[in-house]
């Protein structure tokens, strides 16, 4: 947990301070019980039980709202109002937790922030929600797994970007990339914005480019395909590229590896290669992914396309490194850097860490396309205000989310020192400074990844899975079904109909928040 | 709560007559003496225990809302239905079961022998007790993410003295191996518990007993079986009654390493408990497997509590 402290200029209030009277103490009352001003004891005892009924009923009341100051200054409002931002501990909160205080200095507004495991985050929502009160005004909205299954709990910007006393997002909700703000900010409704793209992690191939330019002559002269990642390689050469790299190079034990614990990453990387393929979770699964839905209708995975998918990609992980079935993205990214592999499909916002240990060695672009198309996961999440918030904390509120996704802010989290993820806004990527910065060398070695990802964010490339909110529960059927073929338990047909009757089974009990 | 009917000693007390009076004769409403001292015990019993134990039965008979505060929709024994009829639920009970007697079982066996052997140290006893004693001190989830590490197959130092003697699988890749790994890691924390136990019940046999053993000739298996384990019996009693309980709720350790894979090689009836919960925030679903496991925990301590009560040790 991380928790920003208070700015150093910045006026702390004094705590409530207690005085308690020497007569209340026992030995006080007994050493002189009759002399005059003494209080008895039992007054004392009345006392602190009625100091501690409203004390209790103090607790009980109605919160205070923040307080709103006349001012001329849009941003300066709500300040000396406090407000507690929760994240799941990724790189762009670092980066805005690392500095706050040009935030502070604009508004006065002092922000705490508390960082955690995501499954850990979702369960603070969820009962901060049902609590009725507003611990976290701020939430770090996972559209999986808070935006669908909590959408009414959170508050629909449009309509505090609508108040015209308060500062508008910078080049309005149309600079933020269209297909990040449907997936990340929007359900089930084209006219509802419930939060503002923060992040935006998406899978990409990343492949040890000092190898592939060392073999190619030799694999292309093997394999009868130029080896190096472009437009048009397909998934089979994908494999064809990894079985020889298995069969042919020394520098690394294995072609490929991948996320395939039973865990959420395995959906994720399987999730490729089942769109690539053609197959998908719902008749519909390019709406049910971009704007989500409740009820998304039958389940398609037991599709064929889907069970070539699956067939696919248990031969891919045959020959894939063994304990590709023990990682999730960071077991995987962490072999990519120890030199394990040649290549993977992992996010793209491991390209810091990557450049880190391996300089200049390492390639990034979009996953091979399938016999139906290419498809890249989009794992990006929006910063949302809890719908439990009082109006001025709210309008607070609203002006940290304008601020935190500002493009100044995402510029300034792309060159921190202690991480900073990718910009979410079209005005970013068009800054001349961060086009140089997507080539080498450069001060800012996630934007090295810029051509991949959006080449995957295009509509017609970018993977995004169903936005329903019973989402948790399909995800853990379909990657413990997809294990289970991967353990030989099953049968990519008898796995993808396992899973269809899962998901059909999770979709029927319905949802109610 | 009905008190005891008044005594007639304060009468006596106070200088009145030694005949109860009909007053005090009549059953009190209010609890005794004894009752009162234990009514702040008894409540703050029902705050923490009994309150949320009636909650999750009305919440396993429910469906649970959080939006706008926690609601329920009565559902019946919808809940119910669906924890007799899961398909995956049976396959969890039988993997709980084994691994609950794998790990008890070989803690108990491992505990006992650590004991013996550390009991027969002549020299350095205290040294060897405190190393033993180290796995204990560590939080489950620590001991989780440390057996994360070390069975890492691109870092883990044991997966690197299994490559030197041939083992070229991964040990939390494959089945059998993934489950035998979160086994021991339970093993590893909590035998020096049952070390520690036995212990103390092997300090506590008589030494004249022993001597008396060895003049009648008793050899070591002889001494063994015939005098001190039957004189440890009742810790080793309590040891297994605490493991046991701490066994059926297991779970830092297999969700800090396997996640409950692979193809749900570990998933235990608390992970899937947890899953339910807190994942799928399926909370009526939850309390009834909640309750399930609270019922299976209560049929394995009654029948250990009615071995140490046939043996009179629970007096």
């Amino acid at each position: 947990m991380a928790v920003h402290p208070p700015a150093p200029h910045e006026k702390t209030p004094a705590p409530p301070s207690v005085t308690i009277s020497d007569a209340a103490s026992p030995t006080a009352s007994h050493a002189a019980p009759d002399s005059a001003g003494a209080v008895p004891r039992r007054t004392v005892l009345r006392a602190a039980a009625a100091g501690g009924g409203a004390l209790l009923l103090g607790a009980c009341a109605s919160r205070k709202d923040a307080p709103r100051h006349a001012t001329a200054d849009p941003w300066r409002q709500f300040a000396g109002t406090t407000l507690n931002f929760i994240s799941e501990n990724t790189a762009p909160t670092a980066a805005i937790a690392a500095d706050l205080r040009p935030f502070t200095r604009l508004t006065g507004i002092r922000v705490n922030i508390v960082t955690l495991e995501l499954s850990a985050l979702v369960q603070k929502v969820a009962l901060d929600l049902a609590s009725g009160q507003a611990q976290y005004q701020v939430i770090y909205a996972d559209p999986y797994q808070v935006l669908a299954p909590y959408s009414k709990g959170l508050v629909e910007l449009r309509e505090l970007a609508a108040e015209p006393d308060l500062p508008k997002p910078p080049g309005g909700f149309d600079d933020f990339i269209p297909t990040q703000l449907d997936a990340a900010g929007r359900f089930a409704d084209d006219d509802k914005v419930f939060a503002l793209p923060y992040d935006c992690p998406t899978m990409i191939w990343q492949y040890r480019r000092d190898l592939f330019d060392k073999y190619r002559d030799r694999m292309a002269a093997d394999l009868g395909f130029d080896p190096m990642p472009g437009e048009d390689t397909t998934w089979e050469q994908y494999y064809a590229i990894a079985e020889w790299f298995n069969d042919n190079a020394d520098d690394v034990p294995y072609g490929t590896g991948h996320q395939a614990k039973q865990h959420d990453s395995l959906m994720c990387d399987f999730s490729n290669v089942l769109w690539a393929h053609g197959g998908g979770y719902f008749d519909d699964d390019p709406a049910v992914g971009r704007l989500g839905a409740v009820d998304p209708g039958p389940c398609r995975l037991d599709s064929d396309a889907a069970i070539a998918a699956a067939e696919f990609y248990r031969r891919l992980l045959a020959i894939a490194d063994p304990a590709s079935r023990t990682w999730d993205w960071d077991g995987v990214g962490a072999a990519f850097r120890a030199g394990r592999l040649a290549m993977c499909p992992n996010w793209h916002e491991f390209a810091a860490a990557n450049e880190e240990v391996m300089p200049g060695k390492v390639g990034y672009a979009p996953l091979p396309k399938g016999p139906a198309r290419r498809a890249g996961m989009y794992g990006g999440t929006g910063i949302a205000i809890s719908a439990n918030t009082l109006p001025n904390e709210r309008r607070a509120a609203w002006l940290f989310l304008v601020w935190a996704t500002s493009p100044d802010t995402q510029l300034r989290g792309l060159a921190s020192k202690v991480g900073g993820g990718t910009p979410t806004r079209r005005s970013v990527y068009d800054r001349p400074d961060v086009k140089a910065a997507a080539r080498r060398p450069s001060p800012m070695p996630n934007l090295l990844t810029t051509d991949a990802v959006e080449r995957t964010w295009r509509p017609d490339a970018i993977g995004l899975r169903p936005k329903i909110p019973m989402w948790n529960e399909c995800d853990t059927a379909v990657y413990t079904e997809v294990s289970r073929m991967l353990a030989g338990d099953a049968s990519p047909a008898e796995a993808m109909r396992s899973a269809r009757r899962r998901f059909d089974r999770i979709i029927a009990r319905g949802w109610k928040a | 709560m009905t008190g005891p009917t008044a005594p007639a000693a304060p009468a006596d007390a106070a200088g009145g007559t030694a005949r109860p009076t009909p007053r005090a004769r009549r059953v009190r409403l209010l609890p005794g003496f004894e009752g009162r001292m234990m009514a702040p015990g008894l409540l703050l019993l029902a705050a923490l225990s009994i309150v949320p134990f009636l909650a999750i039965i009305v919440m396993s008979l429910a469906r649970v809302r959080l939006l706008g505060g926690v609601g329920l929709d009565w559902v019946g024994v919808d809940n119910w239905k669906r924890f007799f009829t899961d398909p995956d639920l049976g396959w969890i009970w039988v993997r709980t079961g084994v691994y609950f007697t794998l790990t008890v079982g070989l803690e108990m066996l491992l505990g006992l022998g650590l004991a013996l052997a550390v009991w027969r140290l002549a020299r350095g006893r205290n040294a060897a007790l405190t190393l033993l004693l180290l796995p204990m001190f560590a939080a489950p989830v620590i001991v989780g993410l440390l057996g994360r590490f070390l069975t890492d197959s691109t870092f883990g130092l044991y997966t690197w003295l299994l490559r030197q003697v041939g083992y070229d699988g991964d040990i939390l890749g494959s089945k059998a191996s993934a489950f035998t790994a979160v086994v021991l890691m339970d093993v590893w924390e909590w035998t020096p518990l049952v070390t520690l136990i036995a212990l103390a019940g092997l300090t506590s046999i008589p030494a004249s007993v022993r001597e008396a053993a060895a003049i009648d000739g008793a050899g070591g298996w002889s001494m063994l079986v015939h005098i001190i384990l039957p004189s440890i019996s009742n810790v080793l009693l309590v040891a297994l009654l605490i493991r046991s309980m701490d066994a059926i709720r297991y779970f830092d350790v297999i969700w800090a390493t396997t996640g409950g894979g692979p193809a749900d090689a570990t998933k235990t009836v608390p992970v899937r408990l947890y899953e339910t919960a807190f994942r799928f925030f399926d909370l009526g679903y939850a309390a009834a497997i909640g309750l399930a496991m609270l019922a299976a925990s209560i049929v394995v301590a009654r029948a250990f509590i009615r071995v140490l009560d046939r043996e009179g040790l629970t007096r």
